[in-house]
């Protein structure tokens, strides 16, 4: 077998077709002779492996462009990346790492100066429900998630993850108890609502209703501490934002955000209170705030003065203190209502 | 005992599944304990607990770390069983090794080191290793002897990617490593074992650094300490990076008797620590050299180095009560050469360019250049910025609080000025992020500040006391005190000046192979 195939070398599209073969072999045929099979299936990782030596080169070589155009093209002709995915748990260890690493690679590949896996992937959209599922399976969770981040890098299918169904499952996996997934889930979850920003902006607008009541019932009020740190870090990148001008003023004009910041801000942990400030700060830098909004800041002024005269990041940091001087003048300007 | 077979096994994901029965490495923010999983038969299980509110690291490097580690299989590796989160702590449940690291090995009872057959075994198997991380795009960046652990049948796996840093440390001179570590930082590294070249910075951080800090673990493991160890880690570091070495530490050092080595041996790690990055092997092409071959089976290593070894816990308590005794010392003696320094007469100084092998000594030499070799001048750069800055703020901070609480600078600063090289002091501070000094050194001067403020606090209580005319005899105990406090106060000054630098110099190191890149195919996996 070794030697049949050392005696010819393989162009890049040899390389996928056999893929393909013995990627529709393993897709559909349990019966086989267990000992045929194996092969088959070692066969497979060896390709694999050097789908991802032509496109990512080894110590030796670097990639080359024609080299890299011509498999990407002949991987999208067919149905390829379908059989790879749902092959996945089939393949030993390695191979799924190599697999992934093929994947992610070919998103950014670009044929006659198009990204054709996007093409691809807006006539096969259901892929993504299934790299989201993964979520569900602790063996295909880490290869299924990188693969997502990678597809998600094309603002369609973004779009189409954000509008899903899928998008309420994220508050759960965020928060699985297996560190390594949940971390995969939160890093997804913070790419899908930062990296095409007028995707997001539209999505918050269309969704903020229930997008922030669970953000703020599940994530900001959760009673895991690294959900928590995370989702108010993610909320500060995401309120801050220019192209979420619009949602933040809304988020900022709420009595109950202001309450579950406030509670952030109280927290014993140095991170989080410190990444409350960052968006306790929008509220009392309203200009104009609703009169509830004023009324609570004024029946804790004394409090919160006195929470931010020793209110310090580790390291020195000039905005910061500007921002801290700019929050503490609001605060401490304010006036109790006549009528109140 | 980490059989393969257990990889499969599901471990729980709570913290009540687990019964701590004792700590045996500890670092600024992660403490591993050996443990029990109740549900998985009482099976031993190492637990590295790290604070993540300490770490201001961003999830996007303990996730990719985290991913790195549960997506490597190999029997060289020690892989984590699983990781979930307990408050505001990560808990890493890893196999129990019971040997521990070969660092605490030859501390407790080798302190020569190992004998070249036992050599042999340790560094293949840990090549082994080595060779499957580099083809699969990913660097080790911390190799050396307190990252090889060696389960109770001989079995050798290298440990620490990041998150499971530093597993079942012990070492006096690593107290740091395991907070720099943690960190998380593209960057990592402990100074003995760096390479010039991640030192240095400019050239970038392959694959080939790995294989530098594998050959100095070889001299590690040969003579029982890695090259320059004598000196305490605060100098060797900014030693290496300045790339200064006092004479005298050096003939000091060369006294010392050396064993006999193999001429195999010899080449093999004389291979490791060329110069040129590009002329050291890979790890592969390592496994070939000769004195790899006719390695001995791990049954070996049982009999000649597990055999009557105290336990891991046992050996950490040892060396915490160790650790404790030459911290004292080492302090002391720096600020002995610190006051030598200032007196200034007989001490010879020599900038070195670099390190050449000592096939003989089978030590690192440093090599001494004329004045005006050209191609120190990069590294002067470099050493030009960061003096100047913190000459200007010591100065300034020395008035307030004398020079004794500045150790490691001052020992720096001062060994400039005495040198007499007034060349010095006006350089560019090119390679220098200067926003991240700065920053730094405004943390230090205000926890200075905030030290000056309490000296002036116990200034003005006891001029109160003065005034109130209290006892002769409470006033010595009260002095006493006092010295006590500032003593303590110094001590941890110290220290935090030290990490401070070492920081410093990460964030260097980090920018500049920031910039440089990650490996091509690393860079896709995520």
């Amino acid at each position: 077998m070794k030697g049949l195939f050392k005696s010819k070398p393989r162009t890049p599209v040899d390389l996928v077709r056999q893929t393909r073969e013995l990627l529709i072999y393993a897709d559909r045929s349990p019966d086989s002779r267990e000992s045929k099979r194996e092969d088959k299936m070692v066969e497979l990782g060896k390709l694999i492996r050097e789908l991802k030596l032509v496109l990512y080169g080894n110590s030796e070589s670097e990639p080359v462009a024609e080299a890299c155009a011509q498999l990407t093209q002949e991987f999208f002709k067919e149905n390829t990346l379908r059989l790879l995915i749902t092959c996945l748990p089939k393949l030993n260890l390695e191979a799924r790492k190599d697999a992934t690493q093929v994947v992610a690679n070919l998103q950014r590949q670009q044929v006659h100066s198009r990204l054709i896996a996007s093409d691809y992937l807006e006539k096969n959209i259901d892929l993504m429900d299934t790299l989201i599922s993964g979520y569900e399976n602790t063996d295909m969770a880490l290869h299924y998630g990188a693969m997502l981040r990678e597809c998600i890098r094309h603002q369609t299918v973004a779009r189409y993850v954000l509008e899903s169904e899928h998008m309420k499952k994220f508050f759960d996996y965020i928060q699985l108890p297996n560190f390594d997934i949940a971390a995969d889930a939160a890093a997804t979850f913070k790419e899908l609502l930062t990296r095409h920003k007028s995707t997001v902006a539209e999505f918050l607008s269309k969704n903020y209703d229930w997008f922030f009541a669970e953000y703020n019932s599940k994530l900001l009020e959760s009673t895991n501490y690294i959900t928590r740190r995370q989702a108010i870090k993610l909320l500060g990148d995401i309120l801050l934002d220019r192209s979420n001008s619009a949602v933040m003023t809304r988020y900022v004009s709420s009595r109950d955000n202001l309450r579950i910041l406030m509670n952030l801000l109280r927290e014993s942990s140095k991170s989080i209170q410190i990444e409350a400030f960052h968006v306790f700060k929008l509220f009392a830098a309203n200009q104009n705030k609703p009169p509830d909004i004023a009324s609570i800041l004024v029946a804790n002024k004394s409090k919160l003065l006195r929470l931010f005269s020793d209110f310090k990041t580790d390291k020195e940091d000039e905005q910061f203190e500007a921002d801290k001087a700019q929050v503490v003048r609001e605060i401490a300007a304010l006036e109790p209502r006549d009528s109140s | 005992m980490a059989n393969e077979e257990e990889a499969n096994l599901q471990y729980p994901l709570d913290s009540n599944s687990y019964r701590i029965l004792d700590e045996i490495g500890s670092g600024v923010s992660a403490i591993v304990y050996k443990a029990e999983c109740l549900p998985v038969n009482s099976t031993l299980v190492a637990i590295k607990a790290i604070d993540l509110d300490q770490s201001r690291a961003d999830f996007d490097n303990v996730r990719r770390e985290a991913k790195t580690m549960s997506l490597l299989s190999h029997p060289n590796i020690l892989r984590a069983h699983c990781s979930f989160t307990v408050d505001r702590r990560l808990w890493v449940v890893m196999p129990f090794m019971s040997a521990g690291s070969l660092q605490s090995i030859i501390t407790s009872s080798f302190p020569d080191g190992l004998s070249e057959p036992c050599i042999a075994i340790v560094l293949k198997e840990t090549l082994n290793a080595l060779s499957y991380l580099h083809d699969q795009g990913h660097l080790h960046r911390d190799i050396k002897a307190g990252n090889i652990l060696i389960d109770s049948n001989g079995s050798v796996k290298l440990a620490d990617f990041g998150v499971s840093a530093s597993i079942f440390e012990s070492n006096s001179s690593h107290f740091w490593s395991c907070s720099s570590s943690m960190m998380l930082t593209d960057v990592a590294g402990t100074p003995y074992w760096m390479a010039p070249e991640v030192i240095h910075s400019h050239t970038g951080y392959s694959f080939k650094a790995d294989i530098w800090s594998f050959g100095i673990t070889a001299l590690e493991l040969a003579h029982g300490r890695p090259p320059l160890s004598h000196l305490p880690p605060s100098k060797s570091l900014i030693m290496k990076i300045t790339k200064r070495f006092r004479f005298s530490d050096y003939e000091k050092n060369k006294k010392e008797k050396h064993k006999k080595f193999s001429k195999s041996f010899m080449d093999m790690v004389k291979l490791c620590l060329d110069q040129d990055p590009s002329k050291r092997p890979t790890a592969e092409k390592l496994l070939k050299h000769s004195f790899f071959k006719s390695c001995r089976s791990s049954e070996f290593l049982v009999r000649n180095v597990l055999n009557g070894l105290p336990s891991v816990e046992a050996r950490f308590k040892e060396s915490k009560l160790r650790r404790l005794a030459s911290m004292n010392k080492s302090s002391e003696t720096e600020e002995d050469d610190d006051e030598g320094c200032s007196v200034g007469q007989n001490i010879k100084q020599r900038r070195i360019s670099g390190w050449n092998f000592n096939e003989d000594g089978f030590e690192l030499d440093p090599v001494f250049p004329t004045e005006t070799e050209g191609e120190d001048s990069v590294v002067k750069q470099v050493r030009f910025g960061g003096e100047s800055i913190i000459k200007d703020r010591e100065d300034e901070a020395g008035r307030d609080s004398g020079e004794s609480n500045l150790s490691s600078p001052a020992g720096v600063v001062g060994e400039t000025q005495v040198s007499g090289d007034t060349s010095e002091g006006h350089g560019g501070g090119g390679y220098v992020d200067s926003e991240v000094m700065i920053g730094s050194l405004m943390v230090l001067k205000r926890s200075l500040d905030d030290q000056r403020q309490q000296v002036m606090d116990l200034i003005g209580l006891l001029h109160g006391e003065e005034g109130g005319g209290g006892g002769e005899v409470s006033r010595e105990e009260q002095l006493v005190q006092v010295i006590e406090r500032m003593k303590m106060e110094s001590e941890n000054e110290k220290r935090r000046n030290f990490e401070l630098e070492m920081e410093m110099e990460f964030l260097k190191i980090q920018i500049s192979g920031a910039s440089s890149g990650e490996p091509s195919s690393s860079g896709g996996a995520d």
